[in-house]
């Protein structure tokens, strides 16, 4: 049997500041190191000011993922050098004194199995290092400490993942789980990253590091898997090690034996007291969280009587369902949902196409009520979405623009379908013996409306008129 | 002009326009200038403090408003940053480190018109107790050179004893403000841990160590914590006094208090003389109206144990940091690998601290961690409910605040275990947060000896007030230099 | 008692070279001290730490550091810090 184990890292994207410094928790938009301070930077006499909202998070992310959560919580150094750590040793937690981290042992449910979750930390995240060139040829390493001190959520799995399908269903769950806590954009380059661990036939665990993505993270384990089963199937013995993961040639290779083993000295962290979280500020916190995925869903289908596969997909995307929560009304509900699942999918189905998009929810109200009215078709409708994302405006405008507006009047759709009749003869003979036919003649009047006109008063006046 | 004179009698003077700062400083620095070269105790000197101090006297001539120092000359241990100054905690690793910004503590005073005259020596890191491991050189005693004048804040005690300054901050993690303070006669105070941040101190081991003022008068210490203490939003460990005045009714007497004598520190090992001391110090404080009374503390056989272990691994951790890469001395990476740049940069920490270093590396990892930290923490703890219950019957604990006399400089630097046993009275305050004080009481063969009270926990202001009644009963000569 | 190879292997990991060859000596004589805390009792006991409240802690703001603190440091290339080649 296969078991796999997993390690994530989340950096809290949506703070402010870092964990314990009030330097810029999102780092990305800065030159290198330019968003550090004496504290991030580990200079003798400074100390850590922890960030009280990143507790907060950190614990609703216990919540969220049904931890216990305990009444203090305590933090730890572990002692290590390394050029990206300016203080060398990590501020982290554990849980030698008693259950001491944010999160204790909680599940979540991917389908219908559950993954137990072991403990959730909250800890800071190291510097970056940059290899210029050839690692044979780099004579000195490039630090950049702007990412020193971000608030990172360590949330580590009992091994119960059988292979990697599990694993990056139980992944995207979470990553949706966790942009939906509004406390992390997972899209963000390095914002979610994960070790794992696997073994095979009840033999010894092999930890996998250096997994840049989610994508890279199935194909390791996969990897992994099958390199043990190859020599599980030789009787050669597997060691109990840690591999890195080689991105270029989508292997894994044992980590070069270290001149000494590590022993990290873990021991408390003396400028952090205690931080007791009670009873009343875990209330609030529970108050405080959004609404769950789950729970959304179950609101899509039982209040507006939306389709369960499309809630599935407006509840678990935070930019979808935000648009959804602010767009609707009681009548236009399954028109929003069916716009946002069926047109507006294909349109901002990137990271920066929904940071560039002009969309409104108020434009998508107006679309849906628009639809709802008989004032535009759904093909209008599309076509309108399409140029509000990409240049906004108002959706009348857009109308009169693109010349969308509905024909409505029976006059005027009559005056084209006579000259429809008029130029198609042979085909109004065909539609006469064989009613099945018609269509044809449907679609060449929309072609003339450009869609705009309603298919049904067409079929109809076409009917009657041939 | 004197310059022998209490920083309260300083501002007193000052503010009614009997002295002039700058006069004041000028004859201070004249007297750096006499003593420096016998005595050591500055690293650095602040080049602008007499013109700082001819501020002061024109601030005052104009009338316009100013701080509660007004100008007084302030040494500061070379352990606690001041923003665009060299701060080195005496090794050549900090040869060159410049503190970017203030601790909380300078920048308090700053606010109140101090003006630091300079840096004081320290064993490097304030790791010691004689000021012999300063990578700079020793300090010397004052009151006779030949001695070790006690440590860490050597230089501090020795700054203030010899008139070098008005008062001076050092840090105790172990005893490293009241034992200078007993060995140069001047007084040392340990405050309860958090009264005063700690932000801007350079850390040995943080868990238990406090900045603490060093003066010529109690009366001088209630006035520096004034001004000093309270809760720092720079420092998550500091506790909020709600701005008490320690001043205020510091004359208030002991009568009635109960004092316990700690027995394990006047046990094996003490010198007769300050035995003898401490015997008198106990019945002038019977005098003036307290209960004195023998307490165990047994706890206290295993403290030195504890606090060395506990402070070998924070230091391990805290100097971690000194790998030369983003601060510290000229020394090109190029060409080397990490560890063996690392290794090599970090040869410039001293002996002391090179072998804290390993200890620190040792007491806390994993195969050891069980023998050694985790039971010298056990022994903090229970130390610290030991003490907690005695003074659930005492107001006070006494005893004296060094068992031995000040020794020679050499004598005892090879013997690791020997300078262990020097710290066994003061280590108990530290690992168990208390406040302490030394007090000087006595001189013997021309050596000082001084006098340690410890309080409970945010008893701060008590403690002074019985720190001030036992000062009163005591009239000692004047520092041979 | 600790062996010279236990005292050379935490040198390594704490990144100490070993000149003086006096340290082997001390640091057994200063370890050898710490028996003592086997005598103590104190099995039983636990370790407890000081405690604040959540609320007493740092409010989640942007403060930007006011200074280029990047030009106080040593060994600073362009915009990064310097530091040994990793093996």
């Amino acid at each position: 049997m296969t078991k796999i184990g997993l390690e994530i890292h989340c950096q809290l994207t949506k703070l402010e500041s870092k964990l314990f410094c009030t330097c810029k928790a999102n780092y990305r938009e800065f030159e290198p190191n330019t968003n550090i301070c004496p504290i991030c930077m580990g200079l003798p006499g400074s100390l850590p000011r922890l960030n009280q909202k990143a507790v907060e998070k950190a614990t609703m992310i216990a919540m969220a993922l049904n931890c216990n959560t305990p009444e203090k919580i305590a933090f730890f150094r572990k002692n290590y050098f390394y050029p990206d750590l300016p203080k060398n040793f990590q501020i982290t937690q554990l849980n030698v004194y008693g259950d001491t981290t944010v999160g204790g042992t909680g599940t979540l449910m991917v389908g219908e199995k559950k993954i137990r979750i072991t403990r959730i930390q909250l800890e800071e995240d190291p510097g970056r290092l940059i290899y210029e060139g050839s690692s044979e040829k780099n004579q000195i390493t490039l630090v950049d400490y702007n990412r020193a001190g971000t608030p990172l959520v360590e949330i580590v799995t009992e091994p119960d993942f059988e292979n990697p399908k599990e694993v990056r269903e139980f992944l995207n769950i979470l990553s949706d789980l966790l942009e939906n806590l509004d406390v992390s954009d997972p899209s963000l380059e390095g914002a979610m990253r994960a070790d794992a661990n696997v073994s095979i036939e009840g033999g010894n665990k092999v930890e996998i590091k250096n997994i840049g993505s989610f994508h890279d993270l199935e194909k390791a384990v996969h990897f992994e898997i099958t390199r043990q089963q190859s020599l599980h199937s030789r009787d050669i013995p597997i060691i109990q090690e840690t591999r890195h993961w080689d991105d270029k040639r989508k292997i894994t290779v044992s980590s070069r034996s270290k001149e000494e083993d590590l022993d990290y000295r873990y021991f408390l962290e003396g400028d952090i007291p205690w931080i007791k979280i009670n009873e009343e500020t875990k209330e609030k916190l529970k108050t405080e969280m959004p609404e769950s995925i789950s729970s959304k869903k179950q609101r899509y289908i039982t209040k507006y009587n939306i389709p369960t596969q499309v809630a599935e997909v407006l509840s678990s995307d935070k930019f979808y369902s935000n648009l959804f929560e602010n767009a609707h009304t009681k009548e236009n509900a399954k028109e929003v949902a069916n716009i946002i699942t069926t047109d507006l999918m294909g349109l901002v189905d990137t990271r920066e196409k929904r940071a560039d998009s002009k969309l409104k929810p108020s434009h998508l109200k107006e679309i849906a009520d628009s639809i709802q009215s008989g004032k535009i078709t759904r093909n209008s409708a599309k076509n309108a979405l399409y140029e509000i994302v990409k240049m906004g405006g108002s959706l009348s405008d857009i109308i009169t623009k693109l010349d969308l507006g509905n024909i409505t009047t029976e006059s005027e759709l009559s005056k084209i379908i006579e000259l429809t009749i008029s130029e198609e003869p042979l085909a109004v003979e065909q539609a006469k013996s064989n009613p099945q036919t018609i269509n044809f003649l449907v679609g060449k009047v929309m072609q003339k409306t450009k869609g705009k006109a309603d298919p049904k008063l067409t079929l109809d006046l076409l009917k009657k008129m041939i | 002009m004197d310059i022998k004179i209490s920083a309260l009698q300083f501002t007193r003077e000052v503010k009614s326009g009997n002295l002039s700062a700058e006069e004041f400083m000028a004859k201070t620095l004249e007297q750096i200038q006499k003593v420096e070269e016998k005595l050591h105790a500055f690293l650095s000197l602040n080049d602008n403090a007499l013109k700082q101090a001819k501020e002061i006297d024109k601030k005052i001539k104009l009338g316009q408003k100013i701080g509660k120092c007004f100008g007084m000359p302030i040494s500061i241990k070379d352990n606690i940053c001041i923003k665009d100054t060299k701060t080195t905690c005496a090794s050549k690793m900090l040869e060159n480190f410049v503190a970017p910004y203030d601790a909380t503590v300078i920048t308090k005073l700053k606010q109140q018109d101090a003006i630091f005259v300079g840096k004081v020596n320290l064993d490097e890191f304030a790791m010691g107790l004689t000021t012999e491991f300063s990578a700079y050189g020793p300090s010397r005693n004052p009151w006779n050179t030949d001695y070790v004048p006690g440590g860490s804040s050597g230089g501090s005690a020795v700054s203030v004893s010899a008139f070098e300054c008005v008062a001076s901050l050092g840090s105790d993690t172990g005893g490293s403000v009241r034992n200078p303070a007993s060995f140069c006669s001047t007084v040392g105070y340990k405050p309860t841990y958090g009264l005063i941040s700690r932000y801007g101190l350079i850390s040995y081991a943080n868990s238990i160590e406090q900045i603490g003022p060093l003066t010529r008068t109690v009366e001088d210490t209630a006035f520096m914590l004034n001004l000093i203490s309270g809760i720092d939003s720079n420092d998550d460990t500091t506790v909020d006094n709600h701005g008490e005045d320690y001043l205020k009714n510091i004359d208030s007497g002991i009568e009635g208090k109960k004092i316990g004598i700690i027995k394990e520190m006047i046990g094996d090992g003490i010198d007769p003389a300050v035995l003898s001391a401490t015997k008198d110090a106990i019945s002038k404080l019977e005098g003036l109206g307290a209960k004195c009374e023998e307490m165990s503390l047994d706890m206290v056989k295993y403290s030195v144990a504890a606090y060395y272990t506990i402070t070998a691994t924070e230091a391990g951790s805290n100097l971690a940091r000194y790998d030369n890469l983003r601060y510290g001395y000229d020394f090109s990476v190029e060409g080397y690998e990490f560890n063996s740049y690392i290794e090599k940069a970090r040869k410039k920490l001293g002996p002391e601290v090179t072998r804290r270093m390993i200890l620190g590396g040792f007491v806390p990892s994993a195969g050891h961690a069980g023998k050694y930290f985790l039971k010298a923490l056990k022994v903090k703890n229970k130390l610290t409910r030991q003490i907690n219950d005695a003074f659930k019957k005492f107001d006070l604990l006494i005893a004296p605040t060094v068992p031995i006399l000040p020794f020679k400089i050499g004598e005892k630097i090879d013997d690791p275990v020997a300078l262990f046993l020097v710290d066994i009275n003061t280590v108990t305050a530290n690992l168990t947060g208390k406040p302490a004080i030394s007090i000087p009481f006595a001189i013997s063969h021309g050596l000082p000896i001084g006098i340690q009270l410890i309080a409970n926990s945010m008893d701060d202001k008590l403690l002074l007030q019985a720190a001030h009644a036992l000062e009163k009963t005591v009239k000692l000569p004047e520092v041979p230099i | 008692m600790v062996t010279q190879k236990e005292i050379q292997h935490v040198a390594k990991l704490m990144k100490i070279e070993l000149i003086d060859p006096s340290i082997y000596e001390r640091v057994d004589k200063m370890l050898g001290y710490f028996d003592i805390l086997d005598s103590a009792g104190v099995e039983s006991e636990e370790i407890i730490f000081r405690e604040i409240p959540i609320t007493n802690l740092r409010e989640d703001k942007y403060i930007p550091y006011n200074e280029k603190l990047i030009e106080k440091l040593n060994h600073y290339k362009g915009t990064y810090v310097r530091a040994p080649k990793m093996v």
